[in-house]
């Protein structure tokens, strides 16, 4: 079995304030790459194949995820700031490419929580589905996925069959962190580099962001001085009554 | 000399660093109290691959320069607070990992350096009696041989990761008549008959880096754990002492950089008299002081480390650079603390620990008294 894990950089969510991010794997995606290493160490799967979109400098995450133990990783070379849908088109023509039993990928980056690409990818492949997911556990002589869901009414348990498309909550495990051997293995793993081109595919963002903007300053609290006043700012000023 | 990092130095630093953010900076208070070990972050840094740092591949370990792992240490030091573990650390690679490099058979590398480089096997070493400290070749501790093993008698103090060691590099006199040259080095595992190394040693400081007296009666080691050839002890010794000296410390070069970011943000914070305390001139000045005894212990150590990766004998450079960190470390500590005012003295704001971990550092791997004996020796006085 051949599991293929997509995965994004996205700048470090737990940087400090004022500090300059450094790029990281979604950690999301560090999760389902995570789930594909057990997978594959449980005997499961024979192979983890990471995939990246993205230029040269994300390079630098590509072998922290091959340092975390894949066996081989691509990077399909587009500077473009896609959209998910854009992705997923990519992706596509990737996987069937590669035809893995499992794509296995965060349920969302942190940098846009735009949560689309693998509801997406899985359509555009025509692949069961199976999202947010707590826990994996291959069945049937590995050809379905038994998948638990963490939904608002209570944990929801599904099978897909295989191919499916699988993506990943962050319950579903404590990712390992990267050790200086396996990072001195990474550097002698291909970083395998494609172009749209080369795919044969093309794709044109079909969303495009006008402005971003920072949430407004917090204005400075005030002390009331008694509950009554406090239910009138709180209906009359904050509306929130 | 060029310190500037390569591509493959800054990705291996920086994993470094992030390693020890995220699984090392744990609470340190009740465990210094108790002087718990923490076995687990032992297990992690083995893992990670901290021990096996300067091991050639073949034995499990990574095959660093020193001057990068120096460095390496230097960022542990920076994230851990657990400057007992750290010194654990490095009793280790120092003293059991570096002679066995050095001096080990093909049979002897085999066996202990990939479970020492990987975490699973915790190494010691046992040089210092109670009647030899620093005059250490005057040793009590006799070997015999008998048949194919050699009885050992005597006994050890001041075992770092005595009471935890599955093997401890001894030092014993085989032919006490030829006074140095007639002491020899022995890897005791923990399961060697008259044995007896559970006597723990309550410290000062690094509390949570087990220590123990250690006593051999009738003690039997099979000659194919001598390490090097009979009487070459004292060279195998003074050899790895001289590692020991250049790099033992390192990791506190990072420590004194926690400590100076920690009272600059203080001294920031902090206001009396209606203004921060870091704008009075007297704690300004602290401060500065911490940096430029920061900046020179690091120049020190990474010069000794590059030499050192540059099969240069650095002898002075290693007496050196322990005696500039170990006064420095001490000195920003006893800063720190001035700092931190009142605040620094309790417990609670785990600066006093610094300076009771600090201190020993002027004692072991021999004193500041023998390091500017050694500088002195060596500008002809």
């Amino acid at each position: 079995m051949k599991i293929v894990v997509p995965f994004k950089s996205v700048p470090d969510p737990y940087a400090g304030a004022g500090e300059a991010a450094k790029s990281v794997i979604n950690p999301f995606d560090e999760i389902a790459i995570e789930e594909a290493l057990r997978i594959r160490e449980r005997g499961e799967a024979s192979e983890v194949v990471g995939v990246t979109i993205g230029p040269a400098a994300i390079d630098e995450q590509i072998r922290s995820a091959l340092a975390m133990g894949m066996n081989r990783a691509f990077r399909i070379d587009d500077a473009r700031a896609l959209d998910p849908y854009a992705v997923a088109r990519i992706l596509r023509v990737f996987i069937e490419k590669e035809a893995p039993q499992i794509v296995l990928m965060g349920k969302q980056a942190v940098d846009d929580d735009s949560n689309q690409v693998g509801q997406m990818l899985a359509g555009l492949l025509g692949w069961p589905q199976a999202t947010f997911v707590s826990k994996i556990e291959l069945i049937e002589n590995n050809t379905r996925v038994q998948c638990a869901r963490e939904t608002d009414g209570g944990l929801e348990v599904i099978t897909v069959t295989v191919p499916a498309v699988v993506t990943t909550d962050l319950r579903l495990n404590e990712p390992r962190y990267v050790s200086l051997p396996g990072l001195m293995k990474a550097r002698k793993k291909p970083i395998e580099v494609l172009s749209c081109e080369q795919l044969g595919v093309s794709v044109q963002p079909m969303t495009k962001t006008l402005s971003t903007s920072r949430p407004p300053k917090r204005a400075g609290g005030t002390r009331v001085e008694s509950v009554e006043e406090l239910m009138v700012k709180l209906k009359q000023e904050a509306k929130v009554l | 000399m060029d310190f500037s990092w390569s591509d493959q130095q800054r990705e291996l630093l920086d994993a470094v660093s992030r390693f020890a953010k995220e699984q090392l900076d744990y609470d340190m208070i009740e465990a210094d109290r108790n002087a718990v070990f923490n076995h687990e972050a032992w297990k992690k840094c083995g893992g990670f691959g901290i021990h096996g740092l300067p091991v050639s591949e073949e034995y499990g370990g990574l095959a660093q320069e020193p001057i990068t792992t120096v460095a390496a240490l230097e960022r542990l030091g920076h994230a851990c607070k657990d400057n007992g573990l750290l010194f654990s650390i490095n009793a280790h690679m120092w003293t059991a990992i570096i002679p066995l490099v050095y001096n080990g058979t093909e049979a002897q590398k085999k066996k202990f350096l990939p479970g020492l480089c990987n975490g699973s096997l915790i190494g010691g070493n046992a040089m210092s009696e109670p009647n030899s400290g620093s005059d250490a070749f005057s040793l009590a501790t006799i070997a015999v041989k008998k048949g194919a093993k050699y009885i050992l008698n005597g006994s050890k103090i001041f075992v770092t990761n005595g009471p935890i060691a599955d093997v401890l590099l001894v030092f014993a006199a085989t032919d006490k008549a030829k006074g140095a040259s007639g002491i020899s080095a022995f890897l005791v595992e923990k399961d060697a008959p008259g044995l007896d190394a559970s006597h723990k040693i309550e410290k000062m400081g690094v509390r949570t880096s087990p220590m123990s007296e250690v006593f051999f009666t009738d003690c039997e080691v099979p000659e194919e754990n001598l390490l090097g050839k009979e009487g070459a002890g004292s060279w195998l010794f003074t050899r790895s002492m001289t590692w020991e000296r250049g790099c033992i410390l390192a990791a506190h070069v990072g420590t004194m950089q926690r400590l100076l970011e920690r009272c600059i943000r203080y001294a920031n914070e902090r206001k009396q008299g209606g203004q921060p305390i870091g704008k009075f001139q007297q704690i300004a000045g602290k401060i500065v002081d911490m940096k430029m005894r920061i900046e020179s212990s690091r120049h020190m150590l990474y010069q000794c480390a590059w030499a050192s990766g540059h099969r240069k004998s650095v002898y002075l450079e290693a007496a050196m650079t322990k005696l500039q960190i170990s006064d420095s470390w001490v000195k920003c500590c006893e800063d720190a603390i001035q700092i931190h005012g009142g605040y620094g003295y309790m417990v609670e704001y785990e600066v006093e620990r610094e300076l009771r971990d600090a201190i020993g550092s002027k004692l072991y791997s021999g004193t500041s008294e023998i390091q500017r004996n050694i500088i002195a020796s060596l500008l002809g006085l």
